[in-house]
């Protein structure tokens, strides 16, 4: 139902004194745009709580974009807490945006950002709350358009039923076409179904009313989808993507929130893409190809960033940082300009070689947290087998260089279950994390205070990587590898930490589904299953009581293998990389045989520039 | 310790905590203010170490949910500035719920804030029906008679004396019930807040709480504002 727009804070306030950190619902952050006067209003909502949702960059990106277009206002929403979101129910108050406290289901276009697949509950928590019809299908005609994106949006499938668009690829310049579209089309008067039809028409919007799951022969059990009967719909619907990062704005991030946050600083992306071709990385396959933006607008940016934030941090953010072609020439110059302001420069992880180490040091990243690595595999072979092109003496002459330079800690992030993986790769991991501690040892002395955090992921395959083929190893397999490396890590100065292997099922289920998955989130969610990304309001019983009553067992899905010739459940969404192309990949990774970075050698044919008609745009040399 | 460069001093800054901002933390409110420092370009000292942080001393925690015209900050400086052209900058970059209300360049050696202001006037006000209204000053009299509280601030208990806590509490009426006029000192033990008497007399929170000045008190007994 569309509910009518007005000012519903007074609702809220009588309720802050009974919740955890009041200071989630205020809004009128500094950098919130407050001036909300349409007429065209859209509401971009993170589903998860402020704290998370406030740093998300694509969001960010969205919010100043829609905001600047002439006749259209841009609000946030997010997912109130469990204590707030059980108050508003019982004081029956509809999820409201923060810039205006308006109702959610009160805006024309509602945009969902889809992080990672164990959002699915929280989407539907946030529309019951808003009030918005959950079917797309059955939405009244004047109930908001709701669209999706995000990086999770390319396994988007499971909650496709519930959105009326999905935005693949790049958001800029994208989002703005969708809400011209959409407010044309609502001006005009046409039916919801037309707005739709449009909306299918423009670069990257999948609109999934428009198309039916096909199962056959050819495909998978959770079938195909294709444009239904009479639709003009296109078979294939490719990722939208900016050709040049440096045409966007790279101070995207305007509002400064008043709790701290996750992460409470400036971020500026400094480059979109990485090619280094980790075979189980979606994020390396759907990004492409790698756009980096320049020193000098990265300095320009970090510098009015800064100034108008009033931030004391500034992260540069990437899929890969120090992969970037003028990576130590900014550092160096930030250094110079930042010096003695009380400024810390960060970057998300390190490169796992000796001039990573050297990038981590002219940051001046924090010598207590220590460095962050992530090798992935124990073994030189499996290494080979996802394509993580570092070595032993790479880790070592790491390790060694952190040491020198004053690190007394590292964080080593590795994946268990990958393919082909054996209970000797598995001690390889210990053996690795313990050799960091003995080169630390030798280096300043046996008694020198020096960890290594080893944490273990579980693999989860995802779309539209080499590996999307592959089944997730059962949760007792999971269990018994965990252990098998624990027992091989005899150093104390070796602290092991793994990922819920119950939380990974879930997620591997859901990457695998398709369109079915619908009917487990929403049977999940009506067991009470929501914040599922959070270890205390995880579920597993829940989860595995919602795939039984549809007749369904998780671990049957999500360890189940797909033929490599099979039509997938995705194949109608394409970021540009072939399918031929991840069948190559898949079975080079089968004889251990290693792909080239295409910004650093030749191309290696993903597909991606000739499809999308764009290139590697990079400001440098790549070393 | 690093040595004081000749002009250090300090710019003390009231300002006000107002509206929905009123329910932001201690930590919140000194995260936001510091970054609106670093928004108006203001030049200030920062800490030696690793972690190098601004320099700045923040008047006591106001609690959640309470508002004030009288909170107070330090910032450290290197050298003096204007303090008129400070207080307008830094009213162009505070939330305007946190707005800044005066300026004044101090000397560098005094103490430290937070200890030295121990005296607060406080306006608070209950919803009540008549009845409680006319039971409130006979019940806070007992309260006083007792001479203690003892309550819970999160999960740990606390026991506060009201002895030297407790300077004074006018029982005035108001509309929607009643109004209290508190003075509270701060002490050694701890300082009173009025949510927590209130809540002792009463058996439920006030529905506004707002300091309305804070204070030194000389040795003498006298009260020495913060900005003379
Ligand atoms: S098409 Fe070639 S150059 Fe372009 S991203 Fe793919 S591998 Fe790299």
């Amino acid at each position: 139902m569309r509910l009518p727009r007005e000012d519903l804070f007074w609702r809220i306030e009588p309720l802050l004194g009974s919740v955890e950190r009041p200071s989630r619902y205020l809004n009128h952050e500094w950098g919130a745009i407050e001036e909300q006067d349409g007429p065209f209003h859209a509401c971009v909502m993170y589903p998860d709580i402020y704290d998370v949702g406030v740093p998300n960059l694509g969001l960010a990106i969205l919010y100043d974009e829609l905001n600047r277009l002439k006749g259209v206002s841009c609000e946030r929403a997010y997912l109130p807490w469990v204590d707030m979101c059980s108050l508003m129910r019982e004081n029956s108050i509809p999820l409201l945006s923060l810039e205006t406290s308006s109702p959610v289901a009160s805006f024309d276009l509602v945009g969902i950002s889809l992080a990672h697949e164990l959002v699915c509950t929280n989407v539907i928590e946030a529309l019951d709350l808003a009030g918005i019809t959950l079917l797309a299908e059955e939405r009244d005609e004047d109930e908001p358009i709701v669209i999706a994106g995000g990086p999770s949006a390319w396994n988007a499938e499971p909650l496709a039923p519930i959105f009326d668009a999905i935005l693949l690829g790049d958001g800029e310049r994208a989002v703005s076409r969708i809400a011209l579209t959409v407010r044309d089309a609502r001006t005009e008067g046409v039916p919801r179904t037309e707005v739709l039809r449009r909306l299918s028409g423009l670069e990257g919007v999948y609109v999934p009313s428009l198309y039916e799951v096909v199962i056959d022969e050819t495909s998978t059990r959770w079938g195909y989808a294709v444009p239904k009967t009479g639709s003009d719909a296109p078979a294939i619907i490719r990722k939208h993507c900016i050709a040049h990062l440096k045409e966007t704005e790279p101070v995207a991030q305007r509002i400064v929130p008043y709790l701290s946050v996750v992460q409470d600083r400036l971020t500026v992306e400094i480059l979109r893409g990485c090619a280094r071709g980790c075979r189980f990385c979606q994020a390396g396959m759907t990004y492409r190809p790698v756009r980096e933006r320049p020193a000098d607008q990265v300095l320009e940016a970090v510098e009015r960033g800064l100034q108008t934030s009033g931030y004391d941090e500034c992260c540069l953010s990437s899929l890969s940082t120090t992969d970037h072609s003028q990576c130590a020439g900014m550092l160096h110059e930030l250094h110079e300009n930042l010096s003695g302001k009380g400024i810390r420069v960060s970057i998300p992880s390190q490169r796992l070689d000796s001039f990573g180490v050297d990038m981590a040091s002219a940051a001046r990243s924090s010598r207590k947290a220590g460095l962050t690595f992530a090798p992935e595999a124990g073994s030189q072979r499996l290494r080979d087998v996802i394509n993580k092109n570092v070595t032993d003496e790479n880790m070592d002459s790491a390790a060694r260089n952190a040491f020198s330079n004053g690190y007394r800690r590292m964080k080593l992030y590795f994946m268990m279950g990958l393919h082909t993986e054996t209970d000797d790769d598995l001690r390889g991991i210990a053996r690795m994390a313990e050799r960091v501690v003995g080169i630390g040892r030798e280096m300043l002395g046996p008694k020198s205070k020096v960890t290594v955090a080893l944490s273990a992921s579980v693999f989860v395959p995802k779309c539209h990587t080499p590996f999307q083929w592959e089944g997730q190893l059962p949760l007792e397999e999971t269990h018994r590898r965990q252990r098998v490396m624990l027992e091989a890590a005899t150093d104390r100065a070796v602290r092991i930490s793994y990922h819920d292997a119950e939380t990974s099922l879930v997620e591997g289920a859901l990457s695998k589904m398709g369109r079915k998955g619908f009917d487990l989130v929403l049977a999940a969610w009506r067991h009470g299953c929501r914040f599922d990304a959070w270890t205390d309001q995880f579920d597993f019983e829940s989860w595995r009581q919602a795939a039984t009553d549809i007749g369904l067992d998780l671990e049957d899905i999500a360890c189940e293998r797909f033929d490599l010739d099979a039509r997938l459940p995705w194949d109608h969404t394409s970021p540009g990389v072939s399918k031929g192309y991840l069948q190559r990949e898949w079975r080079r990774a089968l004889e251990g045989m290693t792909t080239e970075d295409c910004t650093m050698g030749s191309c290696t044919g993903c597909g991606v520039c000739p499809t999308l008609h764009v290139s590697n745009d990079l400001a440098g040399e790549r070393a | 310790m690093s040595t004081l460069s000749p002009g250090a001093c300090r710019l003390r800054v009231r300002y006000a905590k107002d509206g929905r901002l009123a329910h932001l933390g201690h930590l919140e409110v000194m995260g936001t203010i510091m970054r609106s420092v670093r928004r108006a370009g203001l030049p200030f000292e920062v800490s030696e170490g690793f972690a190098r942080r601004m320099r700045i001393q923040f008047s006591q925690a106001l609690p959640v949910g309470a508002s004030s015209v009288a909170e107070y900050y330090d910032l450290l400086l290197p050298e003096p500035i204007d303090a008129a052209q400070a207080l307008e900058e830094l009213r162009a970059s505070t939330p305007s719920a946190l707005a800044p209300t005066a300026a004044k360049l101090l000397p560098r050696r005094m103490p430290a804030l937070e200890a030295w202001a121990n005296r607060a006037t406080w306006d608070v006000e209950i919803a009540c029906t008549t009845d409680e209204a006319q039971a409130f000053p006979s019940e806070l009299a007992r309260t006083r008679e007792r001479g203690y509280l003892d309550f819970m601030r999160g999960d740990k208990p606390r026991h506060l004396e009201l002895g030297p806590t407790l300077v004074s509490c006018e029982v005035l009426s108001s509309a929607c019930g009643l109004r209290l006029a508190l003075d509270t000192r701060t002490t050694e033990q701890g300082s009173l807040r009025p949510a927590v008497l209130v809540q002792a007399v009463m058996g439920r929170p006030p529905v506004r709480v707002c300091r309305l000045g804070q204070w030194h008190e000389a040795e003498d007994g006298n009260l020495l504002d913060p900005m003379a």
